[in-house]
């Protein structure tokens, strides 16, 4: 996550809009209200940890996949 | 001008506060009107709000909360905590928040409406709390020192400003190394296009 946060997790959703006094454009957007959290991580080497289990690996080549060129 | 052209503009920032300020102030002079977003009591009962929390918070502050969630159900406010409201509105979260925090604790809301403002801290006066300060202010230029703060609460803001990646390194910026951040918000399910996002009605309705 953004900004040095780490531990980011949404713990509820809800739809919050239905039935307010005015139509908005909630409903056109699927719009939810939701809870999330996150902590400011606690030094350099927690966050570089963060950012390094955020990468992922790619199978360099998986049955099937044929290497054409596009 | 065309509409073609009119989504071509950038959205202005200005133009774009000026709208919610005066969407909010409204909320503030008059929150029984009626709005695209639920208000007061019964929408802090739908976001779950415990009665304990409010017991004490007068009406008028709770009249004009307008939240999307509740930063309260992410983790307890401990005794002696430091806390930032950012965009407190009348200021029901940081009250809230307060009476958590106790007399050794702090709270800053932060807010960019005056209309808001007054209201949160007359409240604040009535209820002769002495640990929470509004201060008039952007979400992205929050008035508070590096490293102060313990938590960061939030509720229905961040989706307001169109940099949130300059929200959240403000946020970052005033929390303590390990601080939390326990924010009510929104999600869209549905992608909104980009020209919408220029749309200032969109933002605010």
């Amino acid at each position: 996550m953004a900004a040095g946060f780490v531990g980011f997790e949404i713990t509820w959703r809800k739809d919050v809009f239905s039935g307010a006094p005015q139509a908005g454009s909630a409903e056109k957007f699927g719009t939810l209200g939701i809870n999330f959290r996150a902590r400011k991580a606690i030094g350099e080497e927690e966050w570089t940890a963060a950012l390094t289990a955020l990468s992922c690996n790619v199978p360099a080549q998986s049955p099937g996949f044929s290497q054409r060129r596009v | 001008m065309s509409d073609h052209l009119l989504e071509e503009q950038e959205l202005n920032v200005d133009v774009l506060r000026q709208a919610i300020q005066e969407e909010y102030a409204e909320v503030a002079a008059n929150p029984e009107k009626g709005f695209h977003f639920h208000t007061g009591r019964p929408l802090a009962r739908m976001l779950e709000y415990a009665d304990e929390w409010l017991a004490g918070i007068p009406e008028s502050s709770i009249e004009s909360f307008a939240g999307t969630g509740n930063p309260f159900s992410l983790g307890e406010i401990l005794p002696g905590e430091r806390v930032v409201d950012m965009g407190c509105g009348a200021g029901m979260d940081s009250l809230i928040a307060a009476k958590k925090a106790g007399p050794d604790g702090r709270v800053i809301g932060v807010d960019m409406t005056p209309a808001m403002l007054g209201k949160a801290r007359r409240t604040a006066d009535y209820m002769g709390l002495t640990n929470v300060e509004f201060r008039e202010g952007y979400a992205e230029e929050l008035p508070v020192d590096d490293g102060w703060a313990d938590v960061v609460i939030s509720n229905g803001v961040l989706n307001l400003m169109p940099d949130k990646t300059a929200v959240l390194g403000e946020m970052a910026r005033v929390l303590k190394p390990g601080g939390r951040l326990q924010i009510g918000d929104i999600l869209v399910q549905k992608a909104v296009p980009e020209s919408a996002k220029r749309k200032i009605d969109l933002w605010t309705g």
